[in-house]
């Protein structure tokens, strides 16, 4: 049913105009949807049933206004056959729309998943934590920032779109990791966004196939969850990569993951989440922690920090150094990002730094430099696991 | 991502010493703040706490839990009421963080919650 949510609401906003008005009234034929299909079975073409009912919700709501003209208008315009469009397009500009750069990447996040993902308030609120209130606010914010910017329900034009495409992977990125989260909070009652995400994702794959990119990040999303049983102990512990029980990895993740990249490298311009991607397929596809390819994971990096330099990338690409040419070597390259300000309240930094000299066999100074990342680390799974470390080495 | 805004001083000290005027100014700016950050879709909760005269603290002594009155660090200044706020960034809880400083003129303490994604 999900699926139907973002077409319907294109069909009404085409008919209609009016995005935040016709979003509610999506919502709430979603809801109805919820109630009645499980008792009287779902009707034979769900996509009209919620399109009747979400327009028929939206009349009330605006005969309730006393627009009188309007609501004339509307009810002709009602009884308009249903144009049937290129549903494909128009979920597209949808995404598009609710990842506009114009609003806050919270609210961002919280449209897509209502809009496009179909999701309620409350499980989105559940999700992120915050009281059902504060999501109902934020998204009804962002509906209007887009009302007031004039927004229009067009796909981006052609020169923008690549920049505009960025932001909506960045979207659908952000959503993935907060799905991380999970380990920090009651985890009962919330719903799966990592799940989620990479079902979004593959919905945006079959709508732009030839973007590499959409493929690259859907692959790493594949390749990165599929480790997420062997991630943490029973206790919600953080088990690091190399100490990770592979046969606890999804086999059928890391295969769909690996294939939808092998189908894209070289098809499309390469780009970062292609490249991360391939790091993390080396990864997957090692049979144990000393079997991995770094030599290949070091290229790898080298690839990456050209395509997209920072300085987590160089972080990444030290750890890499260190296991080709040793720690020291890691622990050089380190050096240079000491006087990064983009670094000055990273714990990554640090963390990374008490791996390599643990690595170079310098116990006191590794303890120190997992207590200072346990310090700044905002994860409290992390923290737990960086006081671990030091607790090791006291 | 989250934060938590906290408040410190002493609401005895505060009836004690400012008039009726400043008791009615704060408490329409606290209402007017945490009407805007709701209509923000930022506000996760916010809440004043009893004066610190009231708080018990409970300690470990000899081998037990003992509980006496008083804040845990006896001192004047104990936390007095907090926000938690969703954010874009550290940037916007500070900005907030700002709007309260301006109005009440006592320093306010801007924390981290613990709500980051892991990154491996």
């Amino acid at each position: 049913m999900r699926e139907l949510a973002p077409q319907v609401l294109a069909i009404l906003v085409r008919r209609h105009g009016q995005f935040d008005a016709c979003e509610d009234a999506v919502q709430e034929a979603l809801l109805a949807a919820a109630l009645q299909w499980p008792k009287t079975g779902a009707p034979d073409n769900p996509r009209s049933w919620l399109t009747t009912v979400a327009s028929r919700r939206l009349v009330d709501v605006w005969r309730s206004e006393n627009a009188r003209r309007r609501r004339e208008e509307t009810a002709t315009a009602l009884e308009l056959p249903v144009v049937e469009v290129p549903a494909h397009d128009d979920t597209l500009t949808l995404l598009f729309l609710c990842c506009h750069p114009s609003l806050s990447v919270p609210s961002q996040l919280a449209l897509t998943l209502r809009a496009v993902g179909g999701l309620t308030t409350v499980e989105i609120a559940n999700a992120f934590l915050v009281p059902e209130a504060t999501m109902a606010q934020r998204i009804s914010r962002a509906k209007q920032s887009i009302r007031s910017a004039g927004m229009q329900f067009d796909l981006p034009p052609e020169p923008e779109r690549a920049e505009r495409l960025v932001v909506v992977l960045h979207v659908l990125y952000l959503i993935f990791n907060e799905g991380y989260t999970t380990s920090s909070g009651p985890t009962v009652h919330r719903t799966d966004l990592t799940a989620e995400a990479i079902r979004l994702t593959r919905l945006l794959l079959l709508l732009a196939p030839a973007e590499g990119e959409v493929a690259g990040l859907l692959a790493l999303m594949l390749l990165t969850d599929a480790r997420r049983a062997a991630r943490t102990d029973g206790d919600g512990w953080l088990i690091p990569l190399d100490e990770q029980r592979r046969d606890l990895w999804n086999t059928a993740q890391i295969s769909e993951g690996v294939a939808i990249l092998t189908r894209t490298l070289g098809k499309a311009p390469i780009g970062p989440y292609q490249l991360q991607a391939a790091i993390a397929a080396v990864h997957d596809e090692a049979p144990s922690a000393k079997d991995t390819d770094w030599p290949q994971i070091l290229a790898l990096y080298e690839v990456l920090e050209r395509v997209s330099p920072g300085p987590v990338v160089t972080l990444n690409r030290a750890v890499a150094v260190a296991m080709v040419h040793g720690p020291r070597a890691g622990l050089a390259l380190l050096g240079t990002l000491e006087d990064d300000e983009r670094m000055a309240h990273n714990h990554r930094l640090e963390a990374v730094r008490g791996h390599l000299l643990e690595m170079a066999g310098e116990p006191v100074a590794a303890r120190e430099s997992y207590l200072r990342a346990a310090r700044m680390t905002a994860s409290l799974p992390e923290q737990r696991y960086l006081g671990l470390r030091a607790a090791r080495l006291g | 991502m989250k934060y938590m805004i906290m408040t410190f001083g002493s609401a005895e000290a505060g009836l004690a010493t400012m008039g009726k005027e400043w008791m009615v100014n704060m408490i329409q700016f606290m209402h007017k703040l945490d009407d805007d950050l709701r209509k923000s879709g930022e506000l996760v909760s916010a809440e004043g706490l009893a004066d610190g005269s009231q708080a018990k603290t409970v300690r470990f002594q000899n081998g037990i839990p003992v509980s006496t009155d008083g804040p845990f660090a006896e001192s004047k200044e104990s936390l007095v009421g907090y926000w938690i706020v969703d954010v874009e960034n550290e940037a916007r809880a500070i900005e907030i963080a700002s709007r309260i400083v301006a109005f009440v003129k006592v320093p306010i303490e801007v924390r981290r919650v613990m709500d980051a994604p892991p990154e491996f």
